[in-house]
C-alpha cells in the first residue's frame, strides 16, 4: 500500500518535471535541426543532428557583442551595487543615530516601486546629460534599481553580527573603514555572494530599463540582442531555435555547477 | 591613519557624524539621483504636456483624461486579474509540490533542481518559447489536443481574446512556482521535527497534520510568497511585450505595456500623459500593498 501510494507520487512528481522541463528539452531538439526538418515534424528528434547550426547563428548575428555588452553592464553594476549597498547595510546595522530607522525605510520601500514611476524621467534625464544610450548610463540605472533589494537583505545580515567583535576590532587600533572592509565584509561574505548571484541573474535577465535606454545595435543587451535576431531571422524557427539555446545554454551549464548557491541567491529576498 | 584611528577610538560611542555620512553618501546619491528625483520629475510631468523642447503647464488635463481613457482601466484590470491570480496559483500549487517532496520520496534533491530552472531564464527566452507551445497550427498544445480528436477546442491560445490572458498568467505560473516551492520546502525543513511526530503520534491523519500543524507554521512564508508575487506581477512587461503586445483587443495589456506604448511608441511624443499614467498606477500599486500586508496582520491577530 505504501510503495503504491509512493509510486503513483513518483508518477506525479515526474509529470511535474517534464512539464518543467519539457519546454527545454523541445527548443534543445529543434536547435539541431533544420527548419525544413522541423516544418515536416515538429516533434522529432535530430537525426542526424545540425551541429553546425550554433556556429551559422552565432557568426550571423551579433552575439558576440550583445554577450559582451551584458556582461560588461551587468559585471560593473554588480560590483558597485555590492561595495555601495554593503556600505550603506553597514553603516545602518552598526551605527546608531537619528533617521537611522528612516533612511532604511525610505531606501527600501523603493522595493515596491513600478518601474513606470522612474523610467520615464530617467530617459529624459539621461538624454539630458548624454548618457541615452550608452552602456555607462543603463548600468547607473542598474545600479539604482538593484540598491534597494541588495540593503535589505545585507542590513539583516550585518545587523547579526556581534557588536563585540567590532568593539575588539577599535581597540586594536582599526579605523571605521578598516572595521568595515576587513572584519564585517570578510564576516558578511556569505550574504554577499548571495546578493551577487541574485543581482547577477536579474540584471542578466533585464529587459524593460534597457528596452527603454538602449536602441543602438552596438550597445544592446542579450534580451535585446535575442529580440533583435527574432525580428530578423522572422520565420525561421530553426534558426530562433538555435538563437535560444544560444542563451539558454550559458545558464544551464552554470546552474549546473551552482545549483544550490544560485537557488540559494534567488531566494534571498523571500525566506523569512 | 593610525592617529586618526586613536582619536576616534575615544568617540567610538558617539556619533561619528562624518564616517556615518562617509559610508551613506554613495548609496544616497544614486537614490537620489536615480529614483527620488526621476519620480517627483514623473509627479511633475504628470502636470504638463511635455514634448521633446516644449512643457506646457496643462494642470489636471492629463488626469481627467485619464479618467476618461478606457484602454487604461482595461490595463489596470488585466494587470489586476493577473496580480491576484498569479499568486493563488502559484502558491499552491508550489506547497503541494513542496509537501510531496517533504515526504521524503526518492530522487527529492533532483526535483528540486529541476524545477527551479525556468525562474533563471529571461522573459524573452520564455515568451518566445511558450509562444510556440501556444501556436495554432503546430504547438504542442494543439497537437495534443487534435491528436484525441478534441479539434474543437484546438485554438491560437495568444490570439483569442478570451484566452490570451489566461495563456499567459499560466506561463507565468510555469515559471514561478518552482521558486515558490523551493522556498516553501525550506521553510518545511525548518519546522521542528517534535511538533509534527507529536502530530503523528495523536493519530493525526495527512489533512489533518496539513491544516492543523503544518499550515499554521508557514504561514508567514507563504503570505511572503503571496506578497512576493502579486508586486512582481503588477510590475509585469518582458512577457507580453516579447507575445502579444497587449493583443487581441487589449485582452493581454498591462498597465506597464500601456504606459511604455505611450511614452515610446505612439507618435503623440508626449511624455506627461504617461507620466500620469505612472503616477496614479504607483499610488495604486502603493495602496495595493499596503491593504494587503494589512489584511494579513488583521488575520494573524484575530487568529492568535
Amino acid at each position: 500500500m505504501a510503495a503504491l501510494r509512493k509510486s503513483i507520487l513518483l508518477l506525479l512528481l515526474t509529470g511535474y518535471t517534464m512539464f518543467a522541463a519539457g519546454p527545454f528539452v523541445w527548443v534543445a531538439m529543434m536547435s539541431l535541426r533544420t527548419t525544413t526538418e522541423i516544418h515536416h515534424d515538429h516533434f522529432g528528434f535530430p537525426d542526424p543532428a545540425h551541429w553546425n547550426k550554433y556556429p551559422d547563428a552565432w557568426f550571423n548575428s551579433n552575439y558576440a557583442t550583445y554577450f559582451a555588452n551584458s556582461t560588461q553592464i551587468v559585471v560593473a553594476a554588480v560590483i558597485l551595487v555590492t561595495l555601495i549597498g554593503a556600505m550603506a547595510a553597514h553603516c545602518l546595522a552598526r551605527y546608531r543615530f537619528r533617521l537611522n530607522r528612516v533612511i532604511y525605510f525610505v531606501l527600501f520601500s523603493t522595493i515596491i516601486f513600478p518601474p513606470q514611476i522612474t523610467i520615464i524621467s530617467l530617459f529624459q534625464i539621461l538624454v539630458q546629460y548624454g548618457l541615452y544610450n550608452s552602456k555607462i548610463g543603463l548600468m547607473l540605472v542598474y545600479v539604482a534599481i538593484q540598491l534597494p533589494l541588495t540593503i535589505y537583505i545585507l542590513e539583516s545580515f550585518f545587523a547579526r553580527i556581534p557588536s563585540d567583535l567590532f568593539d575588539a576590532a577599535r581597540m586594536d587600533g582599526y579605523s571605521d573603514w578598516e572595521i568595515f572592509w576587513k572584519v564585517a565584509f570578510p564576516i558578511a561574505l556569505p550574504a554577499i555572494t548571495t546578493t551577487v548571484i541574485l543581482n547577477f541573474i536579474l540584471l542578466w535577465n533585464e529587459f524593460l530599463f534597457a528596452v527603454v535606454l538602449i536602441t543602438e545595435e552596438a550597445n544592446r543587451t542579450l534580451p535585446l540582442g535575442i529580440q533583435r535576431f527574432i525580428g530578423d531571422t522572422q520565420e525561421d524557427i530553426g534558426m530562433i531555435a538555435t538563437g535560444l539555446m544560444i542563451a539558454i545554454i550559458p545558464v544551464i551549464v552554470i546552474y549546473a555547477f551552482f545549483s544550490e548557491k544560485l537557488i540559494q541567491g534567488m531566494t534571498a529576498g523571500a525566506v523569512k | 591613519m593610525a592617529g586618526a584611528a586613536l582619536a576616534k577610538r575615544d568617540d567610538g560611542l558617539r556619533r561619528p557624524w562624518g564616517t556615518i555620512s562617509a559610508f551613506l553618501l554613495p548609496a544616497l546619491a544614486v537614490y537620489a539621483a536615480l529614483t527620488a528625483y526621476p519620480a517627483f520629475r514623473t509627479l511633475w510631468n504628470s502636470f504638463h504636456e511635455v514634448l521633446p523642447r516644449r512643457e506646457t503647464f496643462i494642470g489636471l488635463a492629463n488626469y481627467a483624461e485619464l479618467a476618461r481613457d478606457e484602454i487604461y482601466w482595461k490595463a489596470v484590470q488585466n494587470t489586476f486579474v493577473w496580480a491576484f491570480a498569479s499568486p493563488l496559483i502559484e502558491v499552491s500549487v508550489a506547497l503541494l509540490l513542496a509537501l510531496a517532496l517533504y515526504a521524503k520520496v526518492p530522487g527529492a534533491r533532483f526535483f528540486r533542481i529541476a524545477w527551479f530552472t525556468p525562474v533563471l531564464m529571461s522573459y524573452i527566452v520564455v515568451g518566445i518559447l511558450w509562444a510556440w507551445i501556444y501556436n495554432y497550427d503546430w504547438g504542442p498544445i494543439n497537437v495534443a489536443l487534435r491528436f484525441v480528436g478534441l479539434d474543437s477546442l484546438a485554438r491560437p491560445w495568444l490570439g483569442d481574446p478570451d484566452t490570451a490572458l489566461p495563456a499567459l498568467i499560466f506561463v507565468t505560473s510555469w515559471m514561478w512556482v518552482g521558486f515558490n516551492m523551493v522556498v516553501l520546502l525550506a521553510a518545511l525543513h525548518s519546522l521542528p521535527r517534535e511538533v509534527i511526530e507529536a502530530a503523528e503520534l495523536d493519530n493525526c491523519g495527512w489533512g489533518g497534520k496539513l491544516v492543523f500543524v503544518i499550515l499554521p507554521m508557514v504561514r508567514a512564508t507563504v503570505l511572503n510568497l503571496v506578497i512576493l508575487s502579486f508586486i512582481g506581477k503588477m510590475k509585469i512587461f518582458d512577457l507580453v511585450w516579447i507575445t502579444t503586445k497587449g493583443n487581441p483587443l487589449w485582452s493581454t495589456e498591462t498597465v506597464s505595456t500601456y504606459v511604455y506604448k505611450r511614452a515610446f511608441e505612439w507618435t503623440t511624443f508626449d511624455l506627461g500623459y504617461p507620466s500620469t499614467i505612472a503616477t496614479v498606477w504607483f499610488v495604486i500599486v502603493l495602496a495595493a500593498v499596503l491593504v494587503l500586508t494589512r489584511v494579513f496582520r488583521l488575520r494573524e491577530k484575530l487568529e492568535y
